[in-house]
């Protein structure tokens, strides 16, 4: 049981060190490069851009003016697009380093308060023994402090996307999408 | 009181993308604080969910709480809590902001991965605390 504790707050101290380290390489390989900046200041405006126009526009509006609105919301999703993909890879390429690094398969490593859902316990009760569904594997605690530790990590650091590029990008609920391919 | 502005007050700078500054923090409590800044205020309202979850969790973790009428509570407490702030204290005009929706899902699923967080690992140091306790009472 004492185990399970230290296991809870390792897992907790990894995705601390490991957001910090994914926002750290794609700082180093991303963020401050000029292309990505310029990239980033552009879905910016244009996402402001278009806001204002969505606000002004009247029922009575043309057809072309419209369309015209419609692509511009194409262009800027494929440009958020283009900014994520590698806060997301660089993410995931260190999560599964993680996972080789720190051997948690079948242990239980906290105890959850509830009984998941069944499509959730797939990945809650992942690996391990026995039939208590309450008993926490590593994958999913790990994905639950990466949700919420990145996340304010990134609102810290200052690192996350405006509200206004997420709005256009189609965000559910708050946290941003993940990014696209930027190279 | 009138909802919405009041008297000006010079726009308090705020650091990138979702970060405060302390003064804004000052801003927070006073019913008669201006938020010409959007953005500035919405921070607010995400940070504010944050530490509603962790204080939960720790609460709910402690008493203990548990199954879906701990996270249904979490759910309620945490939306009712921040609408009365900025509804009634501050009283803000939600339209400004794209309507109370906006408002409550700001920050909102991320505060519940960080209340899942936290009510997990309180629920667990409890197991551990029980199990010590068994195995060596005092």
């Amino acid at each position: 049981m004492s185990t399970m504790f230290a296991d809870t707050l390792l897992i907790v101290f990894i995705s601390v060190c490991t957001a910090l380290l994914a926002e750290g390489i794609t700082w180093v390989l991303v963020y401050r490069t000029d292309k990505y900046k310029r990239l980033k200041a552009e879905v910016e405006k244009q996402s402001k851009k278009l806001e204002k126009k969505k606000e002004t526009i009247t029922e009575s509006a043309g057809r072309q003016q419209k369309k015209k609105i419609e692509r511009q919301e194409e262009k800027l999703k494929n440009n958020n697009r283009d900014l994520s993909m590698v806060r997301f890879v660089s993410l995931l390429k260190i999560t599964v380093l993680c996972s080789f690094l720190f051997r948690f398969d079948g242990r239980v490593v906290a105890k959850l308060p509830f009984t998941p859902l069944s499509y959730i316990q797939g990945l809650s009760h992942r690996n391990l023994l026995g039939d208590d569904t309450t008993d926490c594997s590593f994958i999913f605690l790990y994905i639950l402090c990466t949700m919420s530790i990145r996340q304010n990590i990134q609102k810290i650091l200052g690192l996350a996307p405006s509200r206004a590029a997420t709005k256009q990008a189609g965000g559910f609920l708050g946290p941003p999408p993940p990014s696209g391919k930027f190279s | 009181m009138s909802g919405g502005r009041r008297k000006e007050e010079p726009s308090q700078p705020q650091l990138a993308n979702g970060a405060l500054k302390v003064s804004v923090w000052s801003k927070v409590l006073r019913s008669d604080a201006a938020w010409e800044d959007k953005d500035e205020f919405l921070d607010v309202i995400y940070w504010f969910r944050q530490i509603i979850a962790v204080v939960l969790g720790v609460i709910w973790g402690v008493l203990p709480l548990r199954g879906f009428l701990g996270i249904a509570g979490f759910c309620l407490i945490n939306a009712g809590v921040l609408y009365v702030y900025f509804s009634n204290y501050l009283q803000i005009d939600e339209e400004e902001y794209g309507g109370t929706w906006e408002l409550t899902k700001e920050g909102f699923m991320t505060s519940f991965a960080l209340f899942m967080v936290s009510v997990t690992e309180n629920a667990t140091a409890g197991c551990h605390l029980d199990h010590l306790l068994h195995c060596h009472p005092l």
